[in-house]
């Protein structure tokens, strides 16, 4: 199942890069970069197990690849198991990865001897192959090219078995089906082809663009009424190039219905398709889609005929970096991949840079209708590989030299240059997975070659920007090259632009010169450098008195002040020295401060031993309340000393009224007890001052 | 008693972009609807008739959209290739569309398959239109070709292989129904006539030619190719009125208002400019997410469409102004008694003896008027005074400086209250408008507060930003102090050579010079 619909699916969507994960377990991933390179990872633990490069891998680049399926499986038949393992001559492990190339040829890639093992090229295509799919039982391969055809070939003997003229143009996709006996292809009309006697049995609409891969995606019919033939009633799926929707299609006994049942609708051009088959059909089929965008999109259909609307996904997965600080924003990181598990229950996901992807597995919860996980991969950029495994050597590269990652246009990853390492074993092993490209390395010695002139590289692009900014007075542009801070630089963007672009330069200077004085700086420095490189320009110009007054009036006007915020300034800056000398004592201070709090938590205590001797405790409990309040106002103002007497002695009233003492008793009392603590106010009062 | 004066509120002109007409007028739209299409949005163009739909092609497939409607109405997808330039035709019933294989469809609005197809071009067509009669098709092809065909028999009438590059772009008259205009990436516009087999003009536009539009009148076309959109007056022979350089890179669309006075600019630059077209003068500009390819405009400019090349169309829906009058303000009955009255018209014999207009006074003028200095201050330190209006607050400053009480004002303010002037300091002293006033105030609150200063981290913070902000601007006059004497010395060489002639100016030049220009 895995071999047939699973892992080594095509995943030849021009968009993406050619890769798959190995049937058996699906315990490697091969990804065949645009560099020529083909690398096998562990999955397991996201380690690089193999790389190899094709001797041709610069004119005839990888297009598609596929693992042949695996041969411990139990319906292989153990004739044909020995036979394989004669031709590859070891042990029954043995994988090994179908390549198609740009310029025709196939290659045959061994994993264990990690070496190429043969190579299919006479009576073969001759032109760029586009798919390449095994045959699950007879150990068969096809392959279709650009050239038209499909061929059979016979892997033992490399020979061609049988050629046959697949379509009027170029066949760009292959599936076989799950019996066997079938076989779909398609350029952009679709085909199912009787491999026995290679004719046409059924004719499908297809897409507009060349459809980039094809799938079964049941093994059996929905309606079990009639007699299983092997093929009809099942669906299988189509994604075309440039193309947001993918397609199921169902093949009927009758050769009427041509187009499709159903689409899955996703949010853009596919360049990875996964997919569980579904054995029965109550068992619905799981899809997982990879997009261009970097997201992967999951479906879970039951098929069962035929439904108008698109199906949106039920669960979408994206993957972005952690946004650090406040400042900078997490960016997405592209899915390269994406594979079911054995147990159907979680998937495998491969992201990041081809050059160095992250291999993660991913329990799948499909309740969320949006999964974004959270990675920083600017750490797992030293690669992790075995010496004892690699058999590639690359020149060392030194340390200083720029390591360029490339990756899928459209996307801005996290990009850093691995550290420099220090061991020289290490640096060889990392030489030797950050390998990049011969276009690439030419690209980063041209910058080395001008890195003198570092200023001169950006320069290039500021008056460039300037000028265009200053035409279609596009704010960001202008801001961008305006608010740097770099002297060096803006005097060589000055010097570099175009003489007719200083009218409106001074022009966007006296707008911006407004302003706060932060940014106003800058421009003044712009203006500065202008008046200097330009001066003998602007002295021919007739009007320059008429352009440029309202900037020198605006300066003028702007400069008057200055004598007064010097005044200011001076001001200012000794009140800040005397702040911070303050601050500077104010540790030494600070015993003396408490030993005040001290003192009037006394003056409150000895009020409220005065209330005790009173023999009144309702009134030393209201003590605490009243007494700093009174203590920190008292003395400034007389009448709010009146009014908290009075404040006391109303509570007190109401205190003996609750208790039925008489009221002329009472009143006595409060009248002795004021002028006691009047006397008390006046005492304290004193010591205070 | 002579009444109170109010305090004079001093006005400066306000600072930044101009609002005009033009601005209030675009900005008057709703935000945009996204829909996401299959591909890039190659056309998108309206029906002429209600209820206004719209067609965007984009991929292989056309989609027609209502007016609000975000899913597509109906769908023209029997493309096998990319289709190119679905229009429709002035009643809005019939759609032609061209496509990669070199055919062009005709549809009817309401059916499914195409009504007629004309087979002739061997490569792309790009563009296609009806002629004013409605019984004809021009197509342009990237087979250097332009062909005339005839709906009823589906038969072509004429081609014309005059451009010797591909036919990208073209319009037909909507007077003559046998005048039309097609440009190519030879760099030239023509003009064919149907009734002469040749072109009658051709006018060379100096980039390849990527839209073509003719206003309705027909005495002008506008053509956009490279960075330049290029008017020409057809009536004089196809002399250059104006060339328009505003993009800083391909102009693709062009499309003009449905009052014919501005006209719409898209480019790759991922920009939409609105030029007036009695100036031709910028006079709006809108920005997208994406590189523009497709533009149109509703009637009446309801809608702006706008397709871009990652298959984003975006809708913006003008904002509705009904609503305003429609809801007819219920007034309380005191309101009667207040108007009563007022409308009567005076007859000959009356005399009209006005009620002494009541003065009203804003709060803080109130306060002044009793005195209260401190409470008016604080008034106008409010948040929303100071945000909206600084000048208010300036002013008040202003008077109470020139009263000679901006001190006791300023006293006996608590950390809180403080904190709020030097705030308003801190935003405002480096402006120039207000600089005087504030630094004067600045001042003043120095000298009442240095006996407290350090009690409190809140106000010596503010303190601390105050000096690093006047240090800044300290910087920055000096600066600018700098630049004013090269200024000088630029407008004094300037000076110099006017002089020349006349010897005994130039001794005196640098002098006078300053004189004129302070």
């Amino acid at each position: 199942m895995a071999a047939g619909g699973g892992g080594s699916g095509d995943p030849l969507a021009p968009a993406g890069v050619p890769c798959a994960f190995s049937p058996h377990s699906q315990a490697y991933f091969a990804l065949a970069s645009t560099d020529g390179h083909l690398r096998v990872w562990e999955t397991a633990n996201n380690r690089l197990h193999q790389e190899y490069v094709p001797s041709a891998h610069l004119s005839g680049t990888c297009t598609c690849l596929a693992w042949a399926p695996a041969r411990l499986q139990a319906k292989e038949s153990p004739q044909r198991k020995k036979r394989k393992s004669e031709a590859v001559g070891t042990s029954n492990q043995t994988d090994l990865l179908a390549l198609g190339t740009a310029v025709g040829s196939i290659l045959l890639y061994s994993t264990v001897k990690g070496e190429l093992h043969s190579k299919l090229v006479s009576g073969g295509h001759d032109n760029r192959v586009n798919c390449i799919q095994w045959h699950q039982d007879s150990g068969c391969l096809y392959s279709c090219s650009d050239d038209k055809h499909i061929v059979e070939w016979n892997v033992q003997a490399c020979k061609v078995k049988c050629k046959w003229k697949g379509d009027n143009s170029s066949v760009s996709s292959l599936c076989i089906s799950p019996d066997g006996k079938m076989l779909l292809s398609a350029g952009r009309t679709i085909k199912l082809w009787v491999l026995e006697t290679k004719e046409v049995y059924r004719h499908f609409t297809g897409h507009a663009t060349p459809v980039s891969s094809l799938m079964f995606t049941t093994i059996r019919p929905p309606n079990e009424s009639q007699p299983f033939d092997g093929i009809t009633g099942l669906y299988f799926l189509s994604g075309a190039v440039h193309d947001r929707l993918l397609n199921v299609w169902q093949v009927r006994s009758e050769n009427k219905e041509k187009s499709a049942v159903m689409s899955f609708t996703v949010t853009d051009e596919p360049v990875y398709i996964d997919l569980t088959l579904s054995e029965n059909k109550e068992e619905p089929v799981k899809l997982a889609v990879v997009c261009r965008d970097g997201q992967v999109h999951l479906f879970e259909h039951i098929l069962n005929g035929y439904c108008k609307k698109p199906l949106t996904s039920n669960c979408t997965i994206q993957i972005a970096t952690p946004g650090k600080g406040k400042k900078s924003t997490p960016k997405p990181i592209p899915i390269l991949a994406a594979g079911f598990c054995s147990d159907k229950m979680s998937l495998l996901l491969v992201y990041g840079s081809w050059f160095q992807p992250t291999i993660e597995r991913v329990a799948l919860n499909s309740r969320e209708p949006h999964m974004c996980l959270v990675r920083d991969i600017s750490n797992c950029w030293a690669p992790k590989v075995e010496t004892a495994i690699t058999k590639v050597r690359t020149p060392v590269m030194n340390s200083e030299a720029k390591v360029l990652v490339p990756g899928i246009p459209g996307h801005h990853a996290a990009i850093k240059p691995a550290p420099p390492q220090t061991e020289q074993v290490e640096s060889k092993r990392k030489s030797g997975g950050n390998e990049v490209s011969i276009e690439e390395r030419l690209g980063a010695m041209d910058i080395d070659a001008r890195k003198k002139g570092k200023d001169d590289l950006q320069t290039n692009s500021f008056p460039v920007l300037l000028t265009q900014g200053l035409e279609s007075n596009d704010f960001e542009m202008l801001n961008k090259v305006l608010q740097t801070r770099n002297v060096n630089l803006i005097k060589k963007t000055v010097l570099r632009m175009p003489l007719h672009t200083v009218i409106p330069l001074l022009q966007e200077l006296t707008k911006r010169l407004q302003g706060h004085p932060n940014s106003a700086v800058l421009m003044v420095q712009w203006l500065k450098c202008v008046l200097t490189v330009h001066a003998s320009y602007l002295s021919t110009l007739p009007d320059l008195v008429p352009q440029l007054g309202t900037l020198y009036q605006l300066m003028e006007s702007r400069v008057k002040t200055f004598q007064k915020l010097s005044h200011l300034h001076g001001k200012l800056i000794l009140l800040i020295t005397q702040v911070t000398a303050s601050e500077k004592t104010k540790g030494a201070t600070s015993p003396g401060q408490k030993a005040k709090l001290v003192y009037e938590e006394e003056s409150s205590e000895e009020e409220s031993d005065d209330e005790i001797a009173d023999k009144d405790s309702e009134v030393s409990d209201l003590f605490p309340v009243y007494t700093s309040a009174f203590v920190t106002s008292y003395s400034k103002n007389e009448a709010f000393m009146n009014a908290f007497l009075v404040g006391i002695s109303t509570r007190i009233i109401g205190m003996k009224m609750r208790r039925r003492v008489k009221v002329k008793k009472m009143r006595t009392l409060m009248k002795r007890k004021m002028r006691m603590l009047k006397e008390k106010m006046k005492k304290m009062v004193r010591t205070e001052i | 008693m002579a009444g109170y004066k109010p305090v004079a509120i001093q006005t400066y002109p306000i600072l930044g972009e101009k609002i005009t007409q033009d601005t209030l007028y675009w900005n008057n739209y709703k935000t945009p609807v996204q829909i996401k299409e299959f591909g890039a949005v190659s056309k998108v163009d309206f029906s002429p008739q209600p209820p206004y739909n719209y067609a965007v092609t984009a991929s292989s497939r056309i989609h027609i959209y209502g007016r609000y409607s975000q899913e597509p109405i109906k769908t023209f997808s029997r493309f096998k290739y990319t289709a190119y330039c679905a229009t429709f035709r002035q009643d809005g019933r019939l759609l032609v569309a061209g496509s990669e294989d070199g055919g062009v469809q005709l549809f009817d609005i309401s059916g499914r398959a195409p009504l007629r197809q004309f087979e002739g071009h061997t490569k792309a067509v790009h563009t296609v239109d009806f002629t004013a009669d409605k019984y004809h098709v021009v197509s342009g092809a990237d087979d250097y070709t332009v062909k005339l065909w005839d709906i009823p028999n589906s038969k072509e009438i004429l081609t014309f292989k005059e451009h010797s590059d591909y036919v990208r772009c073209g319009c037909a008259s909507k007077l003559n129904p046998d005048l039309f205009i097609t440009g190519s990436y030879d760099h030239t516009v023509k003009m064919f006539d149907a009734r002469t087999n040749t072109s009658v003009l051709s006018v060379e536009h100096g980039q390849p030619v990527e839209s073509v539009l003719l206003f309705p009148s027909g005495g002008l076309l506008v053509s956009a190719g490279g960075r330049y959109v290029k008017v020409w007056d057809m009536l004089k022979g196809g002399q250059l009125l104006v060339s328009l350089k505003n993009h800083h890179k391909t102009v693709t669309c062009l499309c003009l208002s449905s009052s014919g006075q501005r006209l719409l600019s898209g480019s790759l630059d991922r920009k939409v400019k609105v030029y007036s077209t009695t100036s031709y003068k910028v006079v709006h500009s809108f920005d997208y997410a994406a590189s523009i390819l497709s533009l149109a405009l509703a009637h009446e400019d309801e809608t702006i469409v706008v397709g871009m090349t990652n298959g984003i169309l975006s809708v913006k829906h003008r904002k509705s102004e009904a609503k305003k009058e429609s809801i007819p303000r219920r007034r309380r009955p005191a309101y009667r008694t207040f108007i009563k009255g007022k409308n009567y018209m005076k007859q000959r014999d009356d005399i009209l003896i006005n009620r002494p207009a009541k003065k009203h006074l804003e709060l803080y003028d109130r306060d002044l008027k009793h005195f209260r200095i401190s409470k008016a201050l604080d008034r106008v330190l409010d948040p929303t005074c100071t945000i909206k209006t600084p000048e208010i607050t300036v002013s008040i400053i202003k008077e109470l400086n020139r009263r000679g009480v901006l001190a006791n004002a300023l006293a006996g303010r608590d950390e809180k209250e403080i904190s709020h002037v030097l705030n308003f300091l801190i935003r405002h002293l480096s402006q120039p408008r207000f600089a005087p006033v504030l630094i004067n105030a600045a001042e003043i609150i120095i000298d009442i507060y240095l006996p407290v200063i350090g009690q409190s981290p809140v106000v010596d913070k503010k303190f601390l930003l105050l000096q690093g902000l006047v240090e800044k601007e300290i910087d920055y006059q000096r600066e600018l102090l700098e630049t004013l004497g090269m200024m000088d010395m630029l407008f004094a060489t300037m000076r110099r050579k006017e002089g020349t002639s006349v010897l005994e100016h130039t001794s005196d030049g640098f002098p006078e010079n300053k004189k004129i220009e302070s």
